[in-house]
């Protein structure tokens, strides 16, 4: 068959290699190394142009032809390219753009999750004006996270404590300015800023596969979002991630994995209540495990995770099967065949990621592909480009490296493997990736002490927040 | 023994003065006579103080920044693109020191001294460096997305709602700015734990030396429990760093547990008092006993260490005086002996009684019933390694300087 894939990043290389028993075609806004080796390996047709095109995606599937379609990132399925595949009559893994509101809009996702009474809600507040978001936060110096109201590729996001009334003023202030700051990201929507209830715990996150009928949990996994090493440091998209052993993580049990399936699937229905479109492809809880509910939504992704797709894509066998049953609408008959092991993926990112841009654009990798593999890793391409014989950044995560294995073990295979990889200038990576379960693991014990005792006495999700000025929230 | 802190913020929006004050604050418990800060925005400004940081004054603003609590007036030492505040010695030239910052951090291994040290760069690094010996704590975390804490103590970290993430590890040199955080091991340890930091100087909400020191100071408690029973009433700890003592002692006799004191003003460490009037002073200004707590009982009396004795003198006269029966010392350190050529305040021996009297003539003085001190095969047991440095108590020293 032929697959027509959209995307240019380590999500779209590891959908590509799973994927690669077709014939494969690709478009991406540069040439990624790892895609253009699957395109030629199987034949196909490698394009470069703008993704997030609707009109430029038709074109190229006119051209192809494809049997079906798989998009990778969210900015092309908010610009209707997924749209363009059903207007072809091209099955496709992805959802329409009204249905990827789900990522786009937190404000509509929040709303969404309080109309249908959808479990692991948080309570949330909306701006368009920017001067009351300010006054908001100066009234609830009370646990508050502040987002753009659209999704930016998790930057933006401010979650502050305020545990210590004596500083609250100064994390006010803070806050405040940060709220000026988050405005600029989203430009052409009238609500700028969402502000929610702030939760902790353990995260994780579940991708759910759904054909618009029948709902496939995939393995969960764990994304690791401080950009530098020991967990400190500004927020990323996320500099590596864990998954397994089996469908869960060591620290979220059977339960909890039920639970949160639960949720995404009655997120899912309210979707297609909503717009009117069933959803299909992927939808994916961001999620936390929280004392207030058990398992949380913080976010909605409308695609996969990535680093998390890099995690669990090489742990089951039959994905490119699945995600073939999946566009075509017979999900129903698909049989997830798991590699039980865990794996450890490790992002590998250019000197000024995540903080300046074109500081990380433009450094190159050297890579002894061989030697990766007979050490056991898998790698792949992300946010570099194909340039005559060179691997140049592009400003984002460079690579993802991929061990299998209990986290220990792929951690050192990992590390012997960082051996093969060098550049011209400093790589940013983190070598805790998948070595602190055990404290997620206390994390996830300390709060279901909450929402166990809470579920008891019924109280399920229940907060609230008062201050002088601002009243009961 | 000082407290430093260094914080960084990943967003130059944020002005950390206020935190590192707090940071200060929370590391009060290693010295207090003089405080100190640095920060950068456009220069380096800094302050010098001789109070505590609770009464600093921190006005000028900046997004990175380092901090001193202990008894050095003129810390931090701010150079022209150099700030750095140090715990512990250091035999070489500040200058030399700020000059290998700059040029190559990595020269900072060859550093004569026992110290940890964080200093900031006007290019906006943040340095931090704990020698081979680990004899002066360090540790790191992140306050969210938003900075890097380094601070000799957990609680610097989470007085300001930071997170605690691990301890630097003797040798290691740890170097933060706004785009990446290094490590690098620029020595083999060769661990000489500081015993007195898990007997009294760290702070009971810590975790320092890899081990948690609450759960440690309950089992010194214990140990002395196993050592020396007595027949009594009740147990009472000398606050505050004696109460765990006295919760392992309780909880291992059987016997209750009394709060025999209450406070008076902030908590002024009286070893660490200047001078002979003021550590009277400060013992009787600080403790008042609750009478109802002692009245006709035996009591157990636990103190973290003894130096001249006057503090436990002045106490254990106050508990006779509202009423108790027996007045039993025990101690949780093993008896000081010997001056302490790290930093750590522990005057020559012959300012030491254990180190020039006897046991029974130590009572006397000190009008108890009985004393007993921990002793030091009971405080390796309860420590679990022997990568320790008992310099005072055995007057043997791991490390030349």
């Amino acid at each position: 068959m032929k697959v027509l894939l959209i995307g240019d990043g380590a999500r779209e290389n590891a959908l590509a290699e799973a994927l690669s028993d077709n014939k494969i075609f690709a478009i991406s806004s540069f040439i990624n190394p790892g895609i253009k080796s699957v395109v030629e390996r199987t034949g196909g047709k490698y394009f470069v142009g703008n993704i997030e095109s609707k009109e430029f995606v038709k074109e190229i599937i006119k051209q192809v032809n494809p049997d079906f379609g798989v998009v990778g990132p969210e900015d092309p399925l908010f610009h209707g390219v997924s749209n363009a595949f059903y207007e072809e009559r091209i099955p496709v893994m992805g959802p329409t753009e009204n249905d990827a509101t789900i990522e786009k809009s937190k404000v509509w996702m929040r709303q969404l999750m309080w109309k249908y009474e959808i479990p692991g809600r948080l309570r949330f507040k909306s701006f368009s004006n920017l001067a009351e978001a300010a006054k908001f936060i100066l009234d609830y110096g009370g646990s508050v996270a502040i987002k753009p109201s659209e999704q930016v590729g998790g930057k933006g996001v401010k979650v502050v404590a305020d545990i210590q009334a004596y500083l609250s003023n100064e994390k006010r202030q803070a806050l405040s300015k940060s709220v000026d700051e988050i405005g600029k990201y989203v430009s052409d929507n009238e609500i700028k800023i969402i502000i929610e209830e702030r939760v902790d715990g353990p995260e994780y996150t579940l991708h759910v596969l759904t054909d618009g009928n029948s709902y496939l949990p995939l393995p969960l996994a764990q994304d690791y979002k401080h950009a530098y090493q020991d967990g400190i440091g500004p927020e990323t998209g996320g500099m590596g991630s864990i998954s397994g052993s089996k469908n869960l993580l060591p620290f979220i049990n059977e339960e909890e994995y039920e639970r949160s399936f639960d949720i995404v699937k009655r997120t899912a229905e309210a979707i297609e209540k909503e717009t009117g479109e069933k959803y299909r492809g992927f939808l994916s809880g961001q999620m936390m495990l929280t004392d207030l509910w058990g398992p949380t939504i913080i976010e909605y992704y409308s695609r996969l995770g990535d680093p998390e797709a890099s995690a669990i894509i090489p742990r089951i066998k039959n994905f490119g099967e699945i995600l073939e049953l999946t566009a075509e609408g017979k999900l129903s008959r698909a049989k997830l065949e798991l590699n039980e092991e865990p794996t450890v993926v490790r992002a590998i990112a250019p000197y000024g990621y995540p903080l300046n841009k074109s500081l990380a654009k433009g450094q190159r990798f050297f890579i002894d592909m061989q030697k990766l593999r007979e050490e056991g890793c898998i790698l792949y391409f992300g946010s570099v480009a194909l340039e005559g014989n060179e691997i140049v950044a592009q400003g984002s995560r460079a690579l993802e490296l991929v061990a299998f294995g209990d986290f220990e073990e792929a951690s050192k295979k990992l590390d012997m493997c960082m051996k093969y990889i060098s550049s011209d200038r400093k790589m940013i990576y983190r070598t805790d990736i998948g070595r602190t379960v055990k404290e997620m693991t206390e994390k996830a014990e300390i709060v279901r002490y909450s929402y166990k005792n809470r579920e008891k006495h019924g109280i399920l999700g229940v907060s609230a927040d008062w201050s002088p000025n601002g009243g009961l929230w | 023994m000082a407290g430093i802190v260094g914080i960084l913020a990943f967003d130059k929006i944020w002005n950390i003065s206020k935190f590192l004050k707090y940071s200060l604050m929370g590391l009060q418990h290693r010295g207090y006579t003089a405080s100190g800060y640095a920060v950068l925005n456009d220069k380096i400004s800094s302050g010098h103080s001789s109070n505590p940081p609770e009464d600093i004054e921190i006005n000028d603003q900046g997004w990175i920044g380092i901090g001193y609590t202990g008894n050095k007036e003129e810390y931090p030492l701010v150079f022209d693109e150099v700030a750095m505040v140090i715990d512990g010695i250091v035999k070489d030239n500040p200058s030399s020191i700020a000059e290998k910052i700059l040029s190559n951090p990595e020269e900072i291994s060859k550093v004569r001294g026992a110290f940890s040290l964080v200093a900031f760069t006007s290019e906006g690094k943040i340095i931090a460096y704990r020698d081979e010996s680990g004899l002066k704590p360090l540790a790191i975390g992140g306050f969210g997305f938003d900075m890097a804490i380094i601070a000799s103590e957990m609680p610097a970290m989470s007085v300001i709602g930071g997170d605690f993430r691990r301890e630097i590890n003797p040798g290691e040199l740890v170097i933060l700015d706004r785009y990446n955080i290094e490590s690098k091991k620029l020595k083999e340890p060769k661990k000489s734990y500081c015993s007195i930091e898990y007997i009294y100087q760290a702070r009971i909400d810590s975790f320092v030396n890899e081990r948690s020191i609450y759960e440690l100071r309950i089992k010194i408690g214990e140990e002395l429990a196993k050592e020396r029973p007595i027949n009594a009433d009740t147990v009472i700890g000398v606050p505050d760093t004696a109460i765990p003592f006295a919760v392992g002692y309780s909880r291992f006799t059987g016997i209750p547990l009394d709060l025999g004191f209450t406070r008076t003003g902030s908590p002024i460490r009286t070893m660490l008092a200047s001078n002979d009037f003021m550590k009277i002073v400060g013992v009787q200004l600080k403790l008042n006993v609750i009478k109802s707590a002692v009245f006709g009982k035996r009591v157990v009396l636990i103190d973290d260490s003894m130096v001249t004795g006057t503090t436990l003198k002045n106490t254990i006269f106050s508990l006779r005086k509202m009423g108790a029966k027996e007045v039993h010392v025990l101690i949780g350190s093993p008896k000081l002996i010997s001056y302490c050529p790290y930093g750590v305040e522990v005057p020559p021996s012959s300012e030491l009684i254990a180190a020039n009297l006897h046991d029974e003539d130590i009572a006397k003085v000190l009008g108890a019933d009985s004393i007993y001190w921990l002793s030091i095969e009971g405080l390796y047991k309860v420590i679990g390694t022997k990568e320790l440095c008992l310099g005072c108590m055995l007057n043997s020293y791991p490390k030349v300087i």
